[in-house]
């Protein structure tokens, strides 16, 4: 196979400990990570190269499992096992905790903005989802919490448009949420993932979602006109099986190219693209790129630039952050 | 031919015995099982509906009781605190709790303590009632 996929930089940015999470901020000039070192580490570019310009730490007890950029850039979010998650405003170049927001019963796994930067959703081992608003004076509210999975929920995210939610557990379900009344409920479930379900991502549009497993395996779904009520359907239209060697950690749909980078527990990353001849009901994806050791441990999480086609950031087990750039053959 | 008979029931009631005696030893054993069946079962009963009740009145009590402190408050912060209230008072008097059988029962109870937890969210006060609400426990990662 021809090598796309080339190493930018290698960082080592939370030594003896886990990577566990990296966003790149709206404007994609800043690369914010997490560890199971406690601390939040934001990376900027000087120069050709990518180097810490502020460590967060004090906000949390325990690993911090996520990072996320409010739509504006001017907020970071995070969540931990100790249960929390710490709001951080960025003041000139450095950031301030602003807020924690306590409620779940233990590790909170996920946490997301919507795109109007009014709410903020948060996933736990608690089984819950809960959805906050967000007013003018900084204040967070909780506006709902929703119990419709069995197991442990890894992973939220939000249509890139409208304010619809969807999570993924441990139970191998994905859920998808709508506002009704004041309170927000499951319209959809997704089933078909035979194991738990780690990360999601939807595409540019919002039409399509992709999911990855404990299975192997990525699903595309793809939303159709719901058929009577209220309820979404969505339907599962293609599953990459076959190229994953272990557990497939996270999933993510450039929004520039519409090229899937996945993260692998075989030490992998890949870059599928797909075939834009296809049938929309039969989308074909075939591998474009794979670095089969891009890391010497898991690879937790991979992440498009938003701005800069090509640039992907992925992290791992052994602490590390790489940054790539994705080149298509002609 | 009579005696004939008479040898056969002879012997009928000894080679029977066994059978006769399992029969009456399996509806004695039945009977006793039944009692204590139902005695237990009553008690199991007995004793998840007074954990569910009471965990639905501390829910009923908590709501009721911050709803009076908070409903002469006329900011928005506080409407809003209420107006959940509210949405935990009615979720709790419109639940099949009369009805042991109700498959609404545990779907309700699932939505019941979900918005208690927000309600606890909202105003601020750790939901942090072990004795009376059920939480999850273990390890993950």
């Amino acid at each position: 196979m021809k090598e796309a996929l080339s190493l930018v930089q290698r960082l080592s940015a939370h030594p003896d400990s886990r990577c566990w999470f990296v966003s790149w901020s709206p404007n994609g000039t800043l690369l914010a990570s997490c560890g199971g070192d406690k601390t939040i580490r934001i990376w900027g570019k000087e120069g050709d190269s990518w180097i810490c310009k502020n460590v967060l730490q004090d906000g949390h007890q325990r690993t911090v499992r996520k990072v996320a950029w409010s739509p504006c850039g001017n907020y970071l979010a995070s969540a931990s096992f100790d249960a929390t998650t710490c709001i951080w405003k960025k003041k000139n170049d450095d950031f301030e905790s602003l807020t924690v927001l306590e409620g779940h019963e233990n590790e909170v796994k996920c946490v997301a903005w919507a795109p109007s930067g009014n709410l903020l959703a948060t996933c736990s081992r608690d089984k819950s989802v809960w959805v906050w608003e967000v007013d003018e004076e900084d204040e967070y509210e909780c506006v709902t919490v929703v119990n419709s999975h069995t197991q442990d929920v890894k992973h939220v995210v939000w249509h890139p448009t409208q304010e619809l939610l969807a999570s993924a557990s441990y139970d191998n379900n994905i859920c998808l949420y709508k506002e009704e009344d004041d309170d927000w409920e499951c319209r959809a479930t997704l089933q078909g993932h035979t194991s738990t379900v780690w990360s999601l991502c939807f595409d540019a549009a919002g039409q399509r979602l992709a999911s990855c497993s404990d299975d192997r395996t990525v699903k595309i779904w793809r939303e159709y006109p719901a058929e009577s009520g209220p309820d979404l359907s969505w339907k599962c239209v293609c599953t990459l099986s076959g190229y994953h060697g272990r557990t497939v950690y996270d999933v993510s749909w450039c929004q520039l190219t519409g090229a899937l980078a996945t993260a692998c527990g075989d030490d992998a990353v890949r870059v599928f693209k797909e075939d834009e001849t296809a049938n929309p009901d039969e989308p074909v994806f075939s591998l474009a790129a794979q670095v089969a050791r891009a890391h010497n441990q898991d690879v937790n999480c991979v992440s498009w630039n938003p701005k800069e086609a090509g640039l992907l950031a992925s992290c791992s087990d052994n602490g590390e952050i790489a940054i790539w750039r994705f080149q298509e053959e002609e | 031919m009579a005696d004939m008979r008479m040898d056969d029931d002879l012997f009928d009631s000894i080679v029977f015995a066994e059978e006769r005696f399992r029969d009456e030893g399996y509806r004695e054993g039945f009977e006793k099982g039944s009692r204590r069946g139902l005695q237990d079962g009553r008690r199991h009963g007995a004793c998840h509906g007074a954990r569910l009740s009471c965990e639905m009145s501390f829910y009923y009590g908590f709501a009721i009781t911050w709803k009076c402190v908070l409903q002469n408050s006329i900011d928005g912060k506080s409407r809003k605190r209420v107006k959940a209230l509210e949405t935990l008072l009615g979720m709790i008097q419109s639940s099949p709790l009369d009805d042991p059988q109700s498959q609404k029962l545990q779907d309700d109870m699932d939505k019941l303590r979900a918005k208690f937890r927000q309600v606890c969210s909202m105003l601020s006060v750790p939901a942090d009632f072990k004795d009376y609400i059920s939480v999850a426990e273990g390890t993950s990662f």
